[in-house]
């Protein structure tokens, strides 16, 4: 375990607690949502650490693509039939 | 929910003179044209299916309709049948299942492997429209999103999809905009994790023996 440990650190040149701490504040990194400070220690971090890159990378591509959806539209004859309905049950003719 | 705008009963023309039913469908005919095709495509993205979604709609705009009356407008009327439409969607889900929501926790996205943190999502290297041409791939994202337990999902769809400001996602669904970001955390990690543990053609747990780079991120126990 402590071999593995001192392994991934000499990898990537810090400890995986760091890594972690970085991944919990991903979503508010994309959003821009940090103190430009943490912005700057979490870009620093993910430049010589390829495991934060890739998640960051995917991440980014997950929420891209959720912004990207379409979606086909209601047709003007669907509109009024559920107009209808929605009345209907309303209690109005 | 603290600007102030006008009823779109107000609004209306045939207010002062019609009769009173009829002021009052004129008024939601005047929501229901200007809201109905947002709210549908708000329905169809936490439902998935056009029928799920229909009637969604239905429900969202019948509530509108009774509660008309009593809008004061502390709200957009958007957000008012953004608002409706989100408990409607939690109420027609209570229905259906009828058990407790899932919680997800941090912990169960977090890799405990190199190989899970390399997980990558499929079509790499296509802009997002480019990647969602793919129809299994369009399948995957919206299975993923509607694996998701409701409370995140609603989050995820107002802030991602329907690109709302976490404070007006707050105001919606009752929360502060720290409980929104948090959801809104877990609910991408969730759907990043669906996605890269899937390649195209194959669902995932259909894939044989699974690869480092390829398998499902294990869950693990909650804090």
């Amino acid at each position: 375990m402590k071999t593995s440990r001192t392994a991934t650190q000499a990898r990537h040149g810090h400890s995986k607690t760091h890594c972690l701490k970085i991944l919990r504040r991903l979503s508010a990194y994309l959003d821009n949502d940090l103190a430009p400070g943490v912005c700057e220690e979490i870009r620093k971090h993910l430049g010589p650490c390829p495991n934060c890159e890739v998640f960051v990378s995917s991440l980014r591509r997950t929420v891209d693509l959720c912004r990207h959806v379409d979606t086909p539209p209601l047709t003007s004859t669907a509109k009024a039939r559920l107009r209808s309905q929605i009345l209907r049950a309303a209690g109005r003719p | 929910m603290n600007t102030r705008t006008q009823r779109p009963q107000r609004q209306d023309s045939t207010g002062g003179t019609a009769p009173n039913g009829d002021r009052d469908t004129a008024a939601f005919d005047r929501l229901y044209r200007d809201h109905v095709d947002r709210i549908f495509r708000f329905a169809q993205r936490l439902c998935g299916q056009a029928d799920d979604a229909k009637d969604l709609v239905q429900n969202t705009f019948l509530n509108a309709y009774r509660g008309l009356k009593h809008f004061r407008g502390d709200a957009q009327p958007s957000t008012w049948l953004y608002t409706i439409a989100s408990r409607a969607c939690i109420r027609m889900r209570r229905k259906r299942k009828g058990e407790p929501e899932r919680q997800l926790s941090l912990d169960e996205f977090i890799p405990t492997s190199e190989g899970e943190f390399r997980l990558q999502i499929p079509a790499e290297g296509l802009t997002p429209e480019e990647a969602l041409a793919n129809k299994e791939l369009r399948g995957a994202l919206q299975q993923a999103i509607r694996k998701l337990p409701e409370k995140y999902r609603l989050v995820l769809v107002l802030r991602d999809m329907e690109d709302m400001p976490a404070k007006e996602v707050g105001a919606i669904m009752g929360l502060n905009e720290r409980a929104v970001k948090s959801r809104l955390h877990r609910a991408r990690l969730f759907v990043r994790k669906e996605l890269s543990a899937r390649e195209f053609g194959q669902p995932a747990g259909a894939a044989g023996p699974a690869t480092p780079s390829r398998r499902l991120i294990p869950a693990r126990p909650r804090d």
